[in-house]
């Protein structure tokens, strides 16, 4: 009985470790498309304040009629290499659907041919890092076919920095002081209340 | 007061029969032994004193897990918004545990000393403010500071267990201990699933992301009062009143600190169970702190969705870890103290099994699986080492609870810092690994011999008078002490826990120089 059940185990084990690795491949994109965005290199921006705005098109020295494919063109905020650094879940992977480089979605258009252009406020939920804008083109089975990104292929240049909002406010910390207060100061009242009575009723 | 007192002159190993008065004159909604602890284990009651100190006392403990775990759902939030990186939160999750090891060791003495109902109140009650101090961090050292200050508040862990040894007869600690404690334990999964439905009301409610979290750690921090003040209100340390009170009246006798440590630290068994509670309830708290977020990444589930499977695990222990102490219990009628030693040793093996799988698997259903099948081998093996813990000591109980506690602590993290901050292992990895290192950690299990019971593998003692309950109990106090008769406690204990013979018990040979229980 035990060795029936020990195999089931094995194979259900085994090809669950089979991971599914159909889906699109970043290096299997060619970069045809030609994006820019207004932060220049080594700016610094603020979320919640600033905006950028991004322009591409489809780059003429490609074969024309290669871009009838695209339908969606989505533009994303993606993370510079030493935001992803020692931060696993931001992590580079080859297989699109696996890739966590840029998770910040700016804009989703329909692919037209002429120039398209975009300002984006920068929302107050981007966290600090430093970042470029990347684009990819979408065809009808809602598959990435082409890409083109603000930054060469070694991801170094023309980065822009991004500065978060911290999130705290002045009456949450206030509130806070209270609340704190409130409880060490009833835990003192009680304390010397009952010191009060025990000595009360050994006096008896 | 029913001989409790250590003031009559008795001789050195008789009970003291005519000061004893016979349970049925206790007045208690629960049926007593001659300690006046409740033999009886009534869940849904609330009477005073006995049942309504297990809900107080479970229920501050669960609170304290919601408060030292809050963080834990929210970390992919939390990360964003001050630019962690995965050593920073690695370090947060060490530092969350780290500070109840000092905690639970200081309040074994405190409850030993002053009792439980003050160390858990004044616990609770001052670190609720640490909790309200998330609204004021900005980065990662200021969060890694305020979990290590949420963290000391684990050590109502010590006060419950205690608490409930104080309340609680031997035949049924397993039990009582293992519910109260695991039902604490819950908080670390029900706060999985409490934290993101806050962040996400909070969210709605119209707050930016980055300010919703802050918000919702109010909510563990309004808990945390409410319940300090319940406990001071509604609480008493001992069946007869407060230890205060108590020893005012010269009801009980006040006991040497450097005493009881003495012999607590010289019982080589402490520190087994030391080591063993760290792979038990160690790997607990460390998944509690790197399970959501491990689902999160690597399935690529909501935050929610993270979090209520995350939850699952924490939640087991409404039954996982009851079903250790009553397994432990159920053992011990047939097969004594070696039963118990037996269960815990399979129970805590088993978990460790399915925390490697756990690391292994790709699918989330299997996943998901293993996760509930580590849980409740964890959970049950923390139950079971509470069922064994009160035989022991009964001098230093106090203490070896708060020292088993702290080693808890220290087992996860220190298995946070090897397994999770490094960046160099993936958590599927550090799984695995953790998986490994329990299985190993377990055997020493096998060395826990009692003279009067025996062990795993070896039999009790055939010496009459070594092979006796009295004889270890006794021996921790000196012929002064035993003059002044303040072994009475330990005298009535080793009576009642004659039960962890196992099925023979009538046959027990008395020793010579006893004089019979009933005259």
């Amino acid at each position: 009985m035990e060795v029936p059940a020990g195999f089931l185990v094995v194979y259900l084990l085994f090809s669950c470790f089979v991971a599914s690795s159909y889906g699109v491949y970043f290096s299997s994109l060619n970069e045809t498309i030609i994006v820019t965005a207004t932060p220049t290199q080594g700016q610094v921006l603020k979320a919640g304040e600033d905006q950028i705005t991004v322009t591409w098109r489809f780059n003429q020295t490609y074969r024309a009629g290669t871009d009838s494919a695209y339908k969606t063109v989505k533009v994303k905020l993606c993370y510079a290499p030493i935001s992803q650094k020692d931060r696993s879940w931001r992590k580079t992977v080859d297989l699109l659907k696996k890739d966590k480089t840029c998770p910040h979605k700016i804009v989703a258009r329909p692919d037209t041919a002429s120039n398209n252009s975009f300002t984006w406020s920068i929302e107050r939920d981007i966290p600090s890092g430093v970042y470029f804008v990347r684009a990819f083109a979408f065809n009808a089975q809602d598959e990435q076919v082409a890409y083109g990104q603000t930054t060469n292929a070694h991801k170094s240049t023309n980065l822009f920095e991004i500065q978060a909002i911290t999130g705290r406010h002045v009456s949450l910390d206030i509130a806070s002081i209270c609340f704190s207060a409130f409880s060490i100061v009833s835990l003192a009242g009680f304390f010397y209340m009952e010191k009060r009575k025990a000595k009360a009723s050994q006096q008896k | 007061m029913h001989g409790v007192t250590g003031r009559e002159s008795v001789m050195a190993f008789s009970v003291a029969s005519p000061m004893v008065h016979t349970d049925r004159t206790a007045k208690f909604a629960l049926p007593v032994d001659s300690e006046h602890k409740a033999t009886v284990f009534k869940l849904f009651s609330f009477a005073n004193p006995h049942m309504r100190t297990f809900h107080l006392s479970w229920i501050s403990f669960f609170t304290t897990f919601i408060s030292t775990f809050a963080a834990a759902p929210l970390v992919p939030i939390i990360r964003d918004n001050l630019n962690l990186t995965k050593s920073d939160i690695g370090n947060a999750g060490v530092a969350s545990v780290s500070g109840s090891i000092f905690s639970r060791l200081v309040m074994g003495a405190v409850c030993d000393l002053l009792g439980p109902r003050y160390g858990c109140a004044f616990l609770i009650m001052l670190s609720a403010p640490t909790v309200f101090c998330m609204s004021f961090v900005s980065d990662a050292s200021g969060y890694i500071a305020v979990r290590f200050m949420i963290g000391f508040s684990l050590a109502t862990f010590v006060s419950c267990q205690y608490w409930m040894s104080t309340m609680f007869n031997s035949k049924i600690i397993g039990l009582v201990n293992g519910t109260a404690a695991g039902w604490g334990n819950m908080g670390g999964g029900a706060t999985q699933l409490l934290m993101p439905v806050l962040f996400e009301i909070i969210k709605k409610a119209g707050a930016t992301p980055f300010t919703a979290w802050r918000i919702a750690f109010f909510i563990p921090g309004w808990f945390n009062v409410i319940m300090g003040i319940l406990v001071l209100t509604l609480g008493q340390d001992l069946p007869d009143g407060n230890l205060g009170t108590l020893q005012k009246k010269g009801d009980v006798a006040k006991d040497k600190f450097s005493k009881v440590l003495w012999y607590a630290v010289t019982n080589y068994r402490t520190w087994i169970f030391v080591l063993l509670y760290g792979y038990s309830m160690g790997v607990e708290l460390t998944i509690d702190n790197v399970i959501a977020e491990y689902f999160y990444d690597r399935f690529d589930l909501k935050l929610h969705l993270a979090g209520i499977i995350a939850a699952c695990f924490g939640m087991a222990n409404l039954l996982a870890r009851p079903f250790g102490g009553f397994t432990s219990d159920y053992m011990a009628k047939r097969f004594g103290m070696r039963g118990r030693l037996w269960n815990l040793w399979l129970l805590q093996t088993a978990g460790g099994l399915f925390c490697l799988c756990l690391g292994l698997v790709d699918s989330l259903t299997l996943a998901i699986t293993f996760m509930m099948l580590f849980s409740v081998g964890a959970q049950a093996a923390c139950g079971a080492t509470f069922g064994i813990i009160p035989f022991i000591s009964r001098r230093s109980l106090g203490i070896i609870s708060g020292m088993t506690g702290a080693g808890g602590n220290f087992g996860s993290g220190l298995t946070q810092l090897i397994f999770f901050a490094n960046a160099s292992f993936s958590t599927e990895k550090g799984l695995t690994y953790m998986g490994i290192m329990i299985m190993i950690v377990t055997i020493p299990v096998s060395f826990v011999h009692f003279p009067q019971w025996g062990s795993m593998f070896f039999p009790p003692s055939q010496d009459i008078v070594k092979g006796s309950e009295e004889h270890y109990y006794v021996s921790e106090w000196t012929d002064e002490e035993k003059q002044k008769g303040m072994h009475q406690a330990s005298l009535k204990f080793a009576e009642n826990s004659r039960s962890e013979r196992g099925g023979k018990v009538a046959s027990a040979p008395t020793p010579p120089q006893n004089t019979p229980n009933r005259v």
